[in-house]
């Protein structure tokens, strides 16, 4: 009972945490399914039902897994759930006890409309008690859920995470809907803006459905796979449905734009720049393992130098002034020397901060992050970067008439730029270069030993990261025309360093993953905008402590423990065969190779 | 009559009031086997990394082939042909086995940031070359590091192979000296006569000089042309083993007599 009572408690303060931030307040008008389900009522359920399939998780005593029998861990939900309410319930209590107004001179949240919410105007002993009460039933429906047969387990839970993604993704599947002429009423509701009950109805049987079917292929398709490594296939094989696979994906990829709209164009380009970024700190921090805090040096750098190069303008009170350097280069002249400016800089940031490792290096590199952001606001460099008023008119990257600020081209441009840098990192990872700097990032004193110059390559890594990272700046500075300093905070290198850490450190996709999960979706739902940090520093704080290696792990690394499972089950196999309790070698997958 | 082909010449090293090395002069031929030999704390370790160039000596210099090499940094001096593994072995343990030892090949490749994004020709001939080179070395031990092991990541090797790997990554450096500093630490009888026979390869199949640290008198036997005894930093002897073993001056550092008389 003791895991349920406790698991119960962090709920219920962990609710207590989300109402005192607002995020059950201001949310209770947000329609996710008709006008009866809101986001608000999805926490106050959901939170409970989550802490009963947490509280049920199997757990090993005595060197035995323990699992509960379906009525117990009902109970124990239960419990659990009831135990959240009931904590809530007392916030409540204590809030109506003491009065609304004064708790609220801390916790600017708690308003008296909150609290009308939570109580539906009946006294608030009551209030806690219904609050009880409905959270021991979402405990005990988690609980249940996790004793639920697979079968039916799998479809139940994608039938309910989809069908909340697409309610949570209201104002923009509608748009890119609209966008693609498609009758959307049935759907999306036009009056509550969530989804209507039909649809959700709906998208829960697609979602099962297709549960259901990875269910019965899923298998098959594993077993092919292995085969297929038992036969001893080097390397991922090309075969022609991961051609027709890739090529589908490559199309999705060049015609999101005109399909998404500009809304969600704008958000992905966003996204690619971030994941330019990315790119370039998983270098430094992924491949040559150097921890640099002060990544906002490069994306500003790349940003301001680029604004610099092509001709924009200062803002002024009056209108706009030349800045006292002026080139009036073509975007494309222009990016590479970004690169070469970007690329020394790397250089001389590095070579100070040469010896110093792990923390100290964070430290440092903090620092001269921060310095840039001071230079740039500075009133002594107001005549060459304005200053707080920051430039204007900086160039589209025109090519003849087709210029790329609106987000639909921007895409394009972007994604020659992701691509290039996707190219250039995989291939400098899978290199003699890219070797150097995994024996630097794994012993920097025995990689010294070995040959390696550790001071090269460690000035090489800052030098292409700040490079790749500049481009990053120079393509921002295209997408939204104008700079200011508010843009280039220290706030952009943790965010650049989260990037990297929740997709996983020295993983590309992981870059890409990275920049979707922690840009993209914060992007889409725009309601949540004051809750990004918030998300954000939870999101960090959940993946290093759940799956410390990232969301995508670093390719090579994943594939060696494949293998050695697939070495065990070769050998688990032979030795079966051995003592003649051979079960047929299955032979699936034969014909695709 | 032309240089030894490393010499270490009245070399001093003090960390804070205590001197780890005193004056300590030694010189080893090409192609010989030296065995240093000294109880703990002797500071046979101190020499390795003041040869490698890990510490700077506070006095005296280190010559290979008559030329100076105190000052460079470590990796100048595996480029310049001096090899070295470690008391406690230090790989790169999430890098596979090949790669391990194909790092060993850095500084006698050259491809660049540039060559390794275009990929070029000559780069994959390179690339090619490396790999084949770090097989080799890996070969040296014969079907220890072989076949599917070579594409394990180091930390799943046992501790013997892990030893033998760091080997073949020094190897890999092509060097003219090897140092190796207590080889066989922590190894069963059987792998310690093995890599006895591995010593006396490296330099009879494969030219190397070779300059160990080594605790089983066996072994020190077996391979040494000639034995340097230590302690606090001094020489104490140098000669063929039974000379050394048989040193009045070695026998005490050993069996501790000197507290007796001190007493």
């Amino acid at each position: 009972m003791q895991p349920g009572v406790r698991v119960g408690v962090i709920a219920g303060v962990v609710t207590i945490f989300l109402a005192a931030v607002g995020l059950i307040g201001n949310f209770t008008e947000l329609n996710i399914i008709g006008e009866e389900v809101t986001f608000a009522q999805l926490m106050l359920v959901m939170i409970p039902l989550v802490a009963g399939f947490v509280a049920t998780a199997p757990k090993v005593e005595a060197g035995e897994l323990v699992t509960f029998t379906p009525q117990r861990a009902a109970m124990v939900g239960a419990v659990s759930g009831a135990v959240a309410g009931a904590v809530f319930g007392a916030f409540v209590v204590f809030v109506d006890a003491f009065g609304v107004e004064r708790v609220r001179s801390v916790f600017l949240n708690v308003s008296p409309v909150l609290m009308d919410y939570l109580t539906s105007g009946r006294p608030a002993l009551t209030a806690a008690a219904i609050l009880t009460v409905i959270s021991a039933i979402a405990g005990a429906a988690g609980a249940t859920y996790r004793a639920l047969p697979d079968a039916v387990r799998r479809p139940l839970g994608s039938a309910i995470w989809v069908t909340l993604l697409f309610g949570f993704l209201q104002r923009i599947v509608p748009i890119a809907l609209d966008q693609l002429e498609v009758e959307r009423d049935w759907l999306y509701s036009k009056i509550t803006g969530g989804l209507t009950w039909v649809g959700a109805i709906v998208i829960a049987l697609v979602a099962a459905g297709i549960s259901v079917l990875k269910q019965q292929k899923g298998g098959a398709i594993r077993g092919a796979i292995v085969a297929r490594r038992d036969r001893g296939a080097e390397g991922p094989r090309i075969t022609p449905l991961s051609i027709v696979l890739m090529l589908v994906g490559l199309a999705l990829v060049l015609i999101a734009p005109q399909v998404l709209g500009s809304v969600i164009s704008d958000v992905l380009g966003t996204v690619m720049v971030f994941a330019l970024l990315g790119l370039g700190l998983n270098i430094v921090v992924g491949y040559a393992g150097l921890l640099d805090l002060g990544y906002v040096f490069f994306f500003t750098l790349g940003a301001y130098s680029l604004a610099l190069l092509t001709g924009a303008t200062l803002n002024t009170f009056i209108g706009s002034s030349e800045p006292v350097i002026s080139l009036n280069l073509n975007f494309y002249v222009a990016v590479p020397i970004v690169v070469v400016i970007a690329a020394v800089a790397g250089v001389l940031i590095g070579a100070p901060v040469l010896r110093l490792r792990g923390d100290y290096l964070a430290l440092v590199t903090l620092g001269l992050g921060e310095m840039i952001v001071v230079l740039v606001t500075s009133p002594w460099l107001v005549p060459l970067v304005g200053g707080p008023q920051g430039m204007r008119d900086i160039t589209s990257a025109a090519i003849g008439d087709f210029g790329f600020r609106d987000p639909r081209h921007f895409y394009y441009l972007a994604l020659a730029f992701v691509a290039l840098a996707l190219f250039v990192s995989s291939r400098l990872a899978s290199s003699r270069v890219g070797r150097a700097w995994t024996a630097l990032r794994e012993d920097e004193q025995v990689a010294d030993a070995m040959g390696v110059s550790t001071t090269s390559y460690k000035l090489l890594a800052f030098a292409i990261g700040g490079a790749i990272g500049s481009v990053g700046g120079a393509l921002f500075a295209v997408k939204i025309g104008s700079l200011t300093p508010a843009s280039f905070q220290v706030l952009v290198s943790i965010q650049v360093l989260g990037i990297v850490i929740l997709g996983g450190i020295g993983s590309l996709p992981g870059v890409i993953t990275g920049s979707l999960v922690l840009v993209g979706l914060p992007g889409l739902l725009r309601e949540f905008e004051e809750y990004r940090l918030l998300a954000y520093g939870a999101a960090v704080v959940a993946v290093m402590l759940l799956r410390p290696e990232g969301l995508v792990p670093n390719v090579r690394r994943s594939r060696e423990l494949h293998e050695d499972e697939l070495d065990q089950d070769r050998w688990v196999r032979d030795v079966v065969l051995d003592e003649g309790v051979a079960p047929t070698a299955s032979p699936q997958g034969e014909g695709t190779g | 009559m032309s240089p030894a082909l490393l010499e270490v010449d009245g070399v001093t090293k003090r960390f804070g009031g205590l001197s780890a090395l005193n004056d300590l002069s030694f010189e080893v031929g090409e192609g010989e086997i030296v065995s240093v030999i000294g109880p703990n704390g002797a500071g046979k370790s101190t020499v390795f990394n003041v040869i490698t160039g890990l510490y700077p000596p506070d006095e005296g210099d280190v010559r290979l082939r008559g030329q100076s090499i105190v000052g460079l940094s470590p990796n100048r001096i595996t480029r310049a042909g001096i090899a070295r593994t470690f008391q406690t072995v230090h790989l790169f343990p999430n890098m596979t086995v090949l790669e391990n030892a194909m790092v060993g090949q850095h500084s006698r490749s050259k491809a660049g940031v540039f060559g390794a994004i275009l990929r070029t020709p000559a780069v994959r001939r390179e690339e090619e070359a490396i790999r084949e080179r770090a097989r080799e070395c890996l070969d040296f031990f014969g079907s220890r590091l072989a076949g599917y092991r070579q594409d394990q990541p180091a930390f799943a090797l046992s501790y013997a192979n892990r030893r033998r790997l760091e080997m073949a990554r020094a190897l890999a450096t092509d060097p003219t000296m090897m140092l190796l500093d207590e080889p066989t630490a922590g190894m069963n009888p059987s792998e310690t006569l093995e890599l006895r026979d591995h010593i006396v390869r490296m330099r009879d199949e494969l030219g190397l000089t070779v300059l160990v640290i080594e605790h089983d008198m066996r072994v020190v036997k077996g391979v040494s042309d000639r034995v340097v005894a230590c302690d606090y930093g001094r020489k104490l002897a140098e000669g063929t083993y039974d000379h050394v073993a048989n040193d009045e001056q070695v026998i005490e550092a050993y069996l501790g007599r000197r507290h007796e008389e001190l007493g």
